[in-house]
């Protein structure tokens, strides 16, 4: 785990108020692994004051960079979409536990919602990489076709790929949930999911009905990052109940979380 | 000449004045990645009740202008599992361990002590009478000068640790309860804790936080912990440990010229994992800067007349 000032090398508008950046922090992109995240200081003040979690997208191990998706939702994500290309950022990682590795010649399925597809490019790309033969199908959800944000950096990781946008501009029309069944129908071994909360939770729900495991990436406010101020916690069915996002996740069995308790 | 850090709280014994605030550094071992924790004055650790607690429920964190808002309610695995998990390993780090409690009534406080009190790990006690986020956390002892004379006494009786009375500032006169407090047998003060305080999302019309109020920390409370630290200092004769929004070297001085022996670190360490360290370092700069030999010669040398 490093602390440390990361060069920005690269700077990309992907869809409205969606950014990724390029970061030069070799000591990270050599230790992370799918699911794992970065806690970046959007400021040098005290306002906004806490850091900002967000998911590794991909890494380029050779060249030792990461690159990272920032929604700017709020007033620190809009600061730091709004950084230029050789701007240092304050950045702490590789956080948290990520993906588990699937077993040898797993058949894989990817369930992304909107900003939620960047751990899961991390995770095919590795997987594509790996020497093991996986089968890896993809499936990004979203409201609108410009808001299928990185699908081809995601599409072209996967051996077969589908999209659905709510509005039918791209893709079947509707949720993405509802290729999920169709998808599970055709075999799967193992099924990792990242996006909104209800997406995940009816993800999780329909794995359950196929006993087929499925892991979940989860977000939450976050206050240190590092497992010691315990303000991420998530409600689980484990005993003690709470764990903490940061430090227990943000990768959790989807068995394991209390859906019906998370909040939106 | 390397600056004297050294300082003492009571009888508690420092090697620097910097300590991290209780909540704000879990157990130690999370930052032990980061640095050697023996460069720090101490460590508080997180509360500890005597049985294990679930803690609120999610939303637990709020962002508010230059600090920040938490209703953790006191989650921790307990008192026997701190003494036998927790503790044995934090005496690697050549520093100031000390346990911060917090109970439901004044027998859960003095089990605390009695359990804790044959342990020599520790430096002390931190008894928290101040803590905002749960319904029997402590905060309903801190604002009445009566409970707290009884609490602390009951704790007293049990222990021959240094005890550490943690203040609440969400009261009129915080110098009634610091009276009362050393009355009863305190060997210092700790102030303060965060100040009570409510965020609302205005999309959802719903407060951020599962429990509707939490505890404001962080730059934003500052000067109105310096402010109570000096209102102790000049009226008691009793150490004072301050803490409240401390991000730098001089945020820290700050404290230590109203009356503060020690300070404590708290949201700061959330911001950057190594800021308690950094704030060691920039004492020592400071010191040598200003031409100061020992710390201890700045404890409440502000100049009001």
């Amino acid at each position: 785990m490093e602390s440390l000032a990361a060069r920005i090398t690269r700077r990309e508008e992907v869809a409205p108020h969606h950014i990724t950046l390029e970061l030069d922090c070799p000591a990270i992109a050599h230790a992370a692994t799918p699911g794992q995240f970065v806690h970046v200081r959007v400021s040098g003040t005290d306002d906004p004051l806490l850091r900002r979690p967000i998911s590794i997208m991909l890494r380029d191990n050779y060249r030792g960079r990461i690159e990272i998706l920032v929604r700017a939702v709020g007033r620190g994500t809009a600061i730091l979409s709004n950084l230029a290309p050789g701007s240092a950022l304050d950045i702490i990682g590789p956080l948290g536990h990520g993906f588990p590795v699937p077993e040898e010649d797993s058949r894989v399925l990817l369930v992304a919602g909107g900003v939620g597809v960047a751990p899961l490019i991390f995770l095919a790309d590795t997987l594509q990489l790996a020497e093991q033969q996986h089968y890896v199908r993809g499936l990004l959800g979203a409201a609108t076709e410009d808001m299928l944000v990185c699908w081809q950096d995601f599409a072209g990781r996967c051996e077969a790929f589908q999209a659905a946008t709510e509005d039918g501009t791209a893709g079947a029309r509707g949720l993405v949930t509802e290729l999920v069944s169709e998808q599970l129908q055709r075999g799967v071994d193992i099924v990792y999911t990242c996006g909104p909360r209800p997406m995940m939770a009816r993800v999780a729900e329909l794995c359950a009905e196929q006993s087929v495991p499925c892991w979940a990436s989860l977000e939450q406010f976050m206050g240190c990052g590092v497992g010691a101020c315990l303000g991420c916690v998530i409600p689980t069915r484990l005993q003690p109940k709470h764990r903490r996002v940061c430090k227990d996740g943000p990768v959790f069995s989807a068995s394991e979380v209390a859906w019906e308790e998370l909040s939106e | 000449m390397t600056p004297d850090l050294t300082t003492t709280v009571g009888k508690i014994q420092l090697k620097n004045p910097i300590l991290t605030a209780s909540g704000t550094f879990g157990y130690g071992e999370e930052y032990a990645e980061f640095y050697d924790l023996s460069a720090l004055g101490g460590i508080i650790l997180k509360g500890t009740t005597l049985e294990p607690r679930e803690g609120n429920p999610p939303t637990r964190i709020a962002e508010t202008p230059a600090g920040m808002l938490n209703a953790i309610g006191l989650q921790n695995p307990g008192i026997d599992a701190v003494i036998t998990d927790k503790l044995p390993s934090l005496s690697r780090f050549d520093t100031a361990v000390i346990v911060n409690i917090s109970g439901r009534t004044v027998d859960e406080y003095a089990e605390l002590a009695r359990r804790l009190d044959p342990v020599p790990s520790i430096a002390a006690i931190e008894v928290n009478i101040s803590c905002p986020n749960v319904q029997h956390g402590g905060m309903q002892f801190g604002v009445d000068p009566v409970l707290i004379r009884d609490l602390v006494q009951a704790v007293r009786g049990q222990t021959t640790h240094p005890l550490v009375v943690k203040l609440s500032p969400n009261v009129t006169d915080i110098l009634v309860m610091g009276e009362a407090a050393v009355e009863a047998g305190a060997d210092a003060l700790s102030a303060i804790n965060t100040l009570l305080g409510m965020a609302i999302d205005v999309e959802r019309r719903r407060p951020v936080l599962a429990n509707v109020t939490g505890g404001l920390s962080g730059p934003a409370i500052r000067p109105v912990a310096v402010r109570m630290v000096w209102q102790l200092a000049r009226e008691l004769d009793v150490p004072i440990i301050g803490s409240g929004g401390i991000m730098t070297a001089r945020d820290a001085v700050e404290f230590i010229l109203a009356g503060a022996s020690a300070v404590a670190v708290g949201t700061a360490n959330f911001v950057d994992p190594r800021a308690a360290l950094k704030v060691v370092h920039g004492l020592r700069d400071f010191c040598g800067t200003h031409g100061v030999s020992r710390i201890a010669e700045l404890v409440g040398a502000v100049q009001t007349g």
